[in-house]
């Protein structure tokens, strides 16, 4: 039999193929690697294999942990996701990487900056982190923030649902005196193009910055120049590919990072201070977000109420509405249940009440206005508010004020496409 | 040079006149100003293996930030590396099927769409898309049999346009680009032979109509070793007229070398104006491959290939033309001309003139867009069946097809164009004769005078004719 690995002979419709046999992810070939480099198909039907030998795979040198006093001590915790995934020459699939040293081996520059320690926490797409992820996460970076040699944490994490985690952080972490980085990245680590790599080092000179925040630490443009530092509440990943996905949505980012550790603030923050934090980590799971759109059925409402849901959030349309016509008695229903809260989908600008009959008749019975909370931060929120506070009052209450910049005092002039 | 035991290869790139490879842009080459820049870092990092690749360190080392110029009506996010590739361009596979049959290629069943590193930043990813199509064929020669060792489909690279002691600039408008990669064995023992090869290849290639024509859209790397010293790739020959030129200085080097007991490595010269090359990287190795995971593999329609027709060489069809009456300068043009099927169809017709039709085809347009000083419009292949059919119906004279053209170009419809150059009647004709006759005109102004008020309804043969029997 052979395997993954082996040098073969392949005899096929009369022609031999000699190479390595890699995995397939189609039963009916072999994929076979030539000595010039290509990979080739060839169909397993009347096929003669024969073992040659068998290859030795090289390992990737380690980054020594050798200490440099003179330089900050940074804790790393990986979580998976592009950025700490690596082609699997077997599979030909990407895959996590499960020791997060051989990145940090592949990005030299760090090791200039900062002593980085690194914490393997989980490893996953982040499209599969659960609320409990999101408290076992805070656990760990909490440890490594109340280590007193540590000057700040990254966060490794896939893009997709980074901006959720960014904001389960920022609640999370009450009393948070050091920077929190989250990078991730949008290229994969195998190519010379991997964009990650510089997210790293600007979210290295982060968590050494004096800006007492949790921060999403991605590229700012499309060029390799500068990465840019958003507030974890106020973020969200608006377009699927680009390197500069993540942009400040309501609100400046705190900084623009350059690797040289060249730190340009662009809007106030809560700085560096002694003391440890105090990490909140329970989230509710009994949570939904609704994304009202014309035509869309109550029932979807009155489902969630009767599977005992503590709480939604409604993305409704522009200033917060739903079809009133359609909508309110379930609402009604709903708001006597559970806490219901309204955002919009517009994204940028705040929710308002007052302006039409429609939003005054939602408030009325008894849907909260979030402001300029951004659907992803709320739901998020909902989470963390209920898995601390059941009185109801005290949850609207808790929804309604500022904890981790997630709401503005003023709407900003220039939080708009930044 | 037959004893210092040279053995040579050459390694041809066609550009296909197809759509990019993996975005849906056009292959065109843009001279405008770009709308915009970006600026990007490359990094060497590890390959499949676990090792670093020699040439993308060496060229990793030089930290070097690449600008990349970008126009908006013909770049995509894909060459910009902001986003995954497109599926695989089926016009562009197609030729790279045809050509592996015309050169008796085994093709691979299933296809593997390989990243092969390449961080000189005339990739924006960092790697160059490459698929190995087929392998072990061959050519015939005067002096035998030569081998194909690979036909290669991949992604041209971005364009160079300019750098500075930090910086290298790149235009995006040629970065995937379909490029056929064709790698003989090294089998050429003369410098002359491997100048054959490549002109067989060359031909071959623009006798399947679908590659691109002109400066920089086919490059030939030459291989070359002598006894006792690895092989040299040689990039930048411009001109097949001087592989015997350049694969003897570099026999001369490499003897030089090995006198001298200096090092032989592999490695990769680019060829100087004066002939002579300088060193440009190491050889590349097979650990700087690995799969482009964003492709599935694919699998070759074998059913489809057999029914691909190899198409007509062009030496062969000059010989056709030329037994058609076209004389040798207009067959040579015709053969070579992506009108050739055209020019085919019109000689099915009765009574059309051959070299009539091949000027029409490979003039008048010229001329036409020299005129009217504009580079709008080709003439659609339905256009041309369409004025050959009138021309061959007696609807329409041969000297009218430029007005017709004109008046075609400048957006009126075909069907009023030609019932407005509906040829005159006899009677017509000698009525005009009679009534613009001058005796005091000698018969060529005269002639002349009456083409002029014909306006190109009638053949100037048929009006001088009946002027002669208008005189009697």
């Amino acid at each position: 039999m052979s395997s993954a690995g082996d040098r073969v002979r392949i005899k096929h419709a009369g022609f031999e193929y000699s190479g390595i046999l890699l995995e397939s992810k189609d039963d009916n070939i072999f994929v076979l690697k030539l000595s010039n480099g290509y990979n080739v198909g060839i169909p397993k039907g009347n096929s003669k294999v024969t073992v040659t030998g068998n290859l030795q795979v090289e390992k990737l040198p380690e980054l020594k942990a050798e200490k440099n006093l003179k330089l900050p001590n940074v804790s790393l915790v990986s979580t998976g996701g592009t950025i700490t995934s690596r082609v699997d020459y077997r599979t030909g699939a990407v895959h996590p990487i499960t020791k997060p040293a051989e990145l940090l081996s592949q990005i030299p520059e760090l090791k200039k900056i900062a002593n980085i320690s690194v914490t393997p926490a989980m490893s996953k797409f982040s499209e599969e982190f659960s609320p409990d992820d999101w408290s076992k996460l805070a656990g760990f970076v909490g440890r490594e923030l109340n280590k007193e040699n540590v000057r700040g944490v990254i966060v490794t994490h896939g893009t997709d649902t980074l901006h959720y985690t960014a904001a389960a952080l920022s609640f999370a972490l009450e009393g948070l005196g050091k920077p929190v980085a989250i990078v991730g990245g949008q290229r994969s680590s195998d190519r010379g193009s991997f964009d990650g790599a510089m997210n790293l080092i600007c979210g290295t000179h982060y968590a050494n910055s004096d800006i007492a925040e949790v921060a999403t630490v991605l590229h700012g443009t499309s060029s390799d120049d500068y990465c840019i530092a958003n507030p974890g509440t106020k973020t969200k990943k608006m377009h699927t590919t680009m390197r500069n996905t993540f942009r400040p949505i309501n609100s400046m980012p705190y900084a623009k990072l350059f690797k040289t550790g060249k730190i340009e603030k662009l809007r106030g923050s809560n700085l560096r201070h002694a003391g440890e934090v105090n990490v909140q980590s329970q989230f509710e799971e009994k949570v939904a977000l609704i994304k009202y759109h014309p035509g869309l059925s109550p029932k979807i409402l009155d489902f969630y109420v009767k599977e005992g849901y503590r709480g939604v959030i409604i993305e409704g349309t522009g200033l917060g509405h739903v079809s009133a016509n359609t909508w309110l008695k379930s609402i009604t229903a709903a708001t006597k249940k559970m806490f219901v809260g309204m955002t919009s989908q517009a994204n940028y600008g705040k929710v308002d009440p007052y302006v039409y009959s429609t939003g005054r008749d939602l408030f009325n019975h008894g849907v909260v206005y979030l402001g300029d909370m951004l659907a992803e931060t709320a739901i998020v929120k909902l989470s963390w508010v209920l898995g601390q506070e059941k009185d109801k009052d005290k949850v609207r209450d808790l929804m309604t004020t500022n904890l981790r910049g997630e709401l503005s005092e003023k709407s900003v002039p220039n939080g708009f496409l930044y | 040079m037959k004893n210092l035991g040279l053995k040579s290869g050459i390694e041809i790139h066609q550009q296909l006149a197809t759509g990019k490879l993996f975005s849906r842009c056009q292959s065109k080459l843009i001279s405008s100003n770009p709308d915009f820049t970006i600026s990007r870092r490359l990094r060497a990092l590890a390959g499949e293996m676990g090792k670093v690749d020699v040439a993308a360190a060496h060229a990793a080392e030089k930290k070097l930030t690449y600008i990349y110029e970008v126009h908006n009506n013909n770049t995509s996010l894909v060459e910009m590396d902001e986003e995954p590739p497109e599926v695989i361009n089926q016009d562009a596979l197609d030729i790279g099927l045809l050509v592996c049959k015309m050169l008796n290629c085994r093709i691979i069943p299933y296809l593997q769409v390989m990243r092969k590193t390449v961080v000189d930043g005339s990739n924006t990813s960092g790697f160059q898309r490459t698929c190995l199509v087929g392998v072990d064929g061959y050519i015939k020669t005067s002096a035998g049999k030569v081998g194909i060792d690979t036909v290669v489909l991949e992604e041209d690279s971005a364009r160079r346009t300019g750098e500075t002691k930090d910086t290298v600039t790149y235009r995006l408008d040629r970065l995937g680009i379909p490029l056929l990669e064709i790698a003989t064995a090294p089998d050429m023992k003369t410098p002359d032979q491997v100048k054959e090869v490549a002109q067989i290849l060359g031909t071959m290639l623009r006798s399947t109509g679908n590659v691109m024509r002109g400066i920089g859209t086919i490059r030939q790397d030459v291989n070359i070793s002598i006894k006792g010293h690895a092989r040299v790739e040689l990039k930048g020959v411009q001109d097949l007229q001087q592989i015997p030129k350049i694969t003897e200085i570099e026999a001369k080097r490499q003897k030089a070398e090995i006198d001298m007991k200096r090092k032989t490595d592999s490695h990769v010269r680019n060829v100087k104006e004066d002939l002579t090359s300088k060193f440009l990287r190491p050889m590349p190795g097979a650990s700087r491959m690995y799969p482009e995971t964003d492709i599935p593999t694919i699998k070759v329609d074998m059913d489809r290939v057999k029914t691909m027709n190899i198409p007509e060489l062009i030496p062969e069809r000059i010989n056709r033309y030329k037994k058609l009456g076209l004389n040798d300068e207009l067959s040579k043009r015709m053969a070579d001309s992506k009108k050739n099927e055209v020019f085919d169809r019109a000689m099915k017709k009765q009574n059309l003139n051959p070299t009539l039709v091949a000027t029409t085809l490979l003039s008048t347009e010229k001329e036409l867009k020299r005129k009217l000083k504009t580079e709008l419009g080709i003439f659609p292949v339905e256009f041309y069946s369409r004025l050959f059919k009138a021309l061959d119906e007696g609807r329409l004279t041969n000297e009218s097809i430029s007005k017709v053209m004109e008046r075609f170009m400048k957006g009126e419809d075909f069907d009023k164009i030609i019932s407005e150059f509906k040829p005159m009647s006899d009677s017509a004709l000698l009525k005009l004769i009679k009534d613009n006759y001058d005796e005091n005109l000698p018969q060529g102004a005269l002639i002349g005078k009456i083409m002029n008020k014909v306006a190109g309804k009638a053949d100037g043969k048929k009006v001088a004719k009946l002027i002669v029997e208008f005189k009697k």
